[in-house]
């Protein structure tokens, strides 16, 4: 019974995470497309959120890539999951704060290796896992979008640049509605199956489903696909401002590359089951398509602050699990721990909230540009 | 510590690389071509140079034919993995 109270919190937080990173990375797929103007905020989110939905029901092979690749599942329990989860959230939230689009998946993958290590020690870590299928492709996913990116667009110039702006800015405006949307689909497939797994991974620590033949039950997938996209229906709107403006002023023909380009990445990726980041590919290809009309066009400070807030977040996420875990076997193994935790977590998310829409307007709503 | 080749797949990496290269600079360059067309046919049009247009016509309905087929084609690897 216990033990079953704990798996009802780890799946409920499991959900406020899946909230998080589809609020937290809306500004992947819209940011572009709002920011040249291609669709009004409120309809980018909404069809952004409709696909989401929609593309979490497509695979599920990432969904076993993060259960099975990263840490022992022999070794983890359900309160090693929540601490995994609450580092998730917490670095989530920070970055948000800041404005900043960092890597849900990191923060995922970050947090359940911290927790891991703190009941386990080492040996609960898949290193190769963490490296090959987690580092690798993560440093490569943001090189390779900038270059894709860059070349798209001097393709594009190249191509229609003789051509009046108005047919050419009408024409990407609609292209970037079709790779927008294909990105929202490619964004939900990616990211709801983590959800999905730490999920499974749970569930199996519980013994509610077995570890031999791992599969993800149907709920599973239809409440991991509604959470995010309920999380992206609502929208992180400072970093969406952060991704659509303050690293450079794109117009219609680098929204379309970087859109377009940050799609075929993730798709490519997804397609050989590796759980990339998409917020690293995007924000790859949104500085490649700037960059290569001109360097000074992008606001490297920015650029740099982004970076900064990447490689931070394995580890913090990992230490903000770690000392979760800690926390929480104070209080023993029973739910009492995840409880208390949640309580503090959930006033912290509202001091945050309520700090940020102190000093700024209009924190959760579009602007009207 | 495994070495770096046991623990990357250098297969799937490199698959991940030519993939992206060739769908993402081949879908908007083909966009582009789409857009070149159409514009030069509407131009071309207006300008009573029917038989051009109708060569930009084309241009501009196969390059559509190119990024609809790619778009198609992604979706199916979502769907069949």
């Amino acid at each position: 019974m216990n033990s079953d109270i704990i798996v009802v919190i780890v799946v409920a937080t499991a959900l406020a995470f899946d909230f998080t990173n589809g609020f937290h990375d809306t500004a992947n797929v819209v940011a572009t497309s709002i920011s040249t103007r291609a669709m009004p905020p409120r309809v980018a989110v909404t069809y952004a959120s409709a696909l989401n939905f929609v593309g979490a029901f497509i695979s599920l092979e990432v969904a076993a890539t993060v259960a099975n690749d990263v840490v022992q599942p022999d070794l983890i329990t359900p309160l090693i999951v929540f601490g995994g989860l609450i580092g998730a959230i917490a670095w989530n939230l920070v970055t948000w704060y800041f404005g900043l689009p960092s890597s849900s998946s990191h923060a995922l993958i970050g947090g359940l290796i911290g927790s891991a290590f703190a009941a386990n020690g080492a040996d609960a870590i898949i290193g190769q896992g963490v490296v090959g299928k987690v580092m690798i492709p993560a440093l490569v996913a943001p090189i390779l979008a900038f270059a894709v990116g860059g070349i798209g667009i001097l393709f594009i110039y190249r191509i229609v640049g003789r051509q009046r702006p108005g047919l050419v800015n009408a024409g990407f405006r609609a292209g970037q509605v079709i790779s927008g949307g294909l990105l929202a689909l490619a964004h939900g497939t990616n990211d709801a199956q983590k959800t999905m797994g730490v999920i499974t991974l749970a569930l199996v620590a519980n013994g509610s489903i077995s570890g031999e033949h791992f599969h993800v039950p149907d709920w599973v997938v239809l409440s991991a696909a509604s959470a995010i996209s309920l999380g992206t229906y609502v929208g992180g709107w400072r970093i969406i401002k952060t991704m659509g403006s303050r690293i450079h002023k794109m117009d219609t023909a680098q929204g379309f590359a970087a859109q377009g380009s940050g799609a075929a990445v993730i798709l490519a990726s997804s397609h050989v089951g590796f759980p990339l980041s998409t917020t690293h590919t995007i924000t790859g290809a949104v500085i490649g398509s700037g960059a290569a009309k001109r360097l000074s066009a992008v606001r490297w400070g920015v650029a740099g602050n982004i970076v900064v807030a990447w490689v931070l977040t394995l580890p913090a996420a990992a230490t903000i699990g770690a000392l979760t875990y800690g926390v929480t076997r104070i209080f023993g193994t029973g739910a009492l721990g995840p409880v208390v935790v949640s309580a503090l977590i959930l006033a912290g998310s509202a001091l945050l909230f309520s700090r940020r829409a102190a000093r700024g307007p209009a924190v959760t709503a579009p602007e009207t540009s | 510590m495994a070495p770096l080749a046991e623990v990357v797949s250098g297969h799937d990496l490199l698959q991940v690389i030519w993939v992206s290269l060739a769908a993402g600079i081949g879908v908007t360059a083909s966009y582009a071509f789409a857009i070149l067309g159409g514009a030069r046919a509407v131009d071309l049009t207006r300008s009573g140079r029917s038989g051009e247009a109708v060569v930009f016509g084309v241009l501009c309905a196969l390059a559509l034919a190119v990024v609809a087929a790619a778009v198609v084609y992604g979706i199916v690897i979502m769907t069949t993995k």
